[in-house]
């Protein structure tokens, strides 16, 4: 007996992360799903973000590694109210997995909470989690090839973190080419130059936040 | 990367809709899984065999229907399908401007069940 069913296979997770965009909304909640690589910047961003920030939106982030506390730690040791999944090997957080933690924050008393995904420049970008944008970093010392090589993120992402630019000069990574090159993926992306170790252009991002949230 | 996951899915989905319609197992489901879906066909199928075991569709076998990358550029106005997994260009002119109208399905089409 044959049986029609054409069901998408992600429908309960678009449908999981619709019912949490919901519940964020309703409690005035900004969600951006912070994606990379591992190691490009997105611990280091969202303390450069804390301190850049100071108080004057409240911030909230959930932490998501395949496995340790780490990052949990460095956000919890700045005041930021903090929950760590652990995703015991799966390399992309999914809409379940934020339902299931995001009763352990104070959602009514955050402004934007961050929602640092698995370090992966593929999968994140395939699984909404109830985000209202996303953001993703690459680092100038991944190399000016990884948007055309990883299309999908920054064809997802509304903006662009470029973190280490202390590192040109020790490098042949072509700034030109990755500003270039990630325009043409997504002409609309916002392209911001940083150094999370020396504070460089944290100011232009922490302003872009602050106007956005006040839409 | 994440065929496992999928596997389930594609399992939850199928068992599902088995069971409501009141048949008691599942000889076999075909699944569209566009190129650009992120998703290796041998791997989703290793992960099946596993995934299977112990549920109404433990005898199941998966059919994957592989669907092309194909779109639309308002640059030259063209249709076109690719081989390639992604497009980030017009294979045309190679302009920028293109829309993208299939290769990202991941669905459960039907199922042969008893």
């Amino acid at each position: 007996m044959k049986v029609k069913v054409v069901t998408n296979i992600l429908e309960a997770n678009d449908r999981l992360a619709a019912e949490n965009r919901k519940i964020f909304q309703d409690l005035g909640v900004y969600v951006i799903n912070l994606m990379s690589g591992p190691g490009a910047g997105k611990t280091s961003i969202l303390e450069q973000t804390i301190k850049g920030v100071n108080g004057r939106i409240k911030l909230g982030v959930i932490e998501g590694d395949i496995a340790g506390d780490d990052d949990a730690r460095r956000i919890g040791n700045l005041g930021t109210p903090v929950v760590q999944i652990n995703t015991g090997g799966a390399c992309h957080l999914d809409a379940n997995m934020i339902r299931v933690v995001m009763d352990d924050l104070p959602l009514k008393d955050i402004d934007i909470l961050f929602i640092e995904n698995v370090g992966n420049l593929v999968c994140p970008a395939e699984f909404n989690v109830g985000e209202d944008i996303k953001v993703m970093l690459l680092s100038i010392a991944e190399g000016h090839d990884k948007p055309l090589k990883y299309p999908l993120m920054f064809q997802e992402s509304t903006a662009l973190i470029l973190n280490k630019i202390d590192l040109l000069p020790y490098t042949d990574a072509d700034l030109e080419k990755m500003r270039k090159d990630s325009l043409s993926l997504n002409p609309k992306l916002k392209i911001f130059d940083v150094s999370c170790r020396t504070g460089e252009g944290i100011g232009d991002w922490v302003n872009w936040l602050l106007t956005i949230v006040k839409k | 990367m994440h065929e496992v996951g999928i596997a389930q899915g594609i399992l939850d989905i199928a068992i599902e809709n088995c069971k409501k319609q009141g048949y008691s197992g599942i000889e076999s489901i075909k699944v569209k899984i566009g190129k650009a879906a992120g998703v290796v066909p041998d791997s989703l199928l290793f992960a099946f065999e596993v995934a299977k075991l112990d549920t109404i569709a433990e005898k199941a076998s998966l059919a994957i229907d592989e669907i092309p990358v194909s779109g639309f550029c308002n640059d030259c106005s063209k249709e076109f399908t690719v081989d390639e997994a992604y497009v980030v260009c017009c294979p045309y002119c190679k302009g920028f401007s293109i829309r993208i109208d299939t290769g990202r399905e991941l669905n459960v089409e039907e199922m042969e069940v008893f």
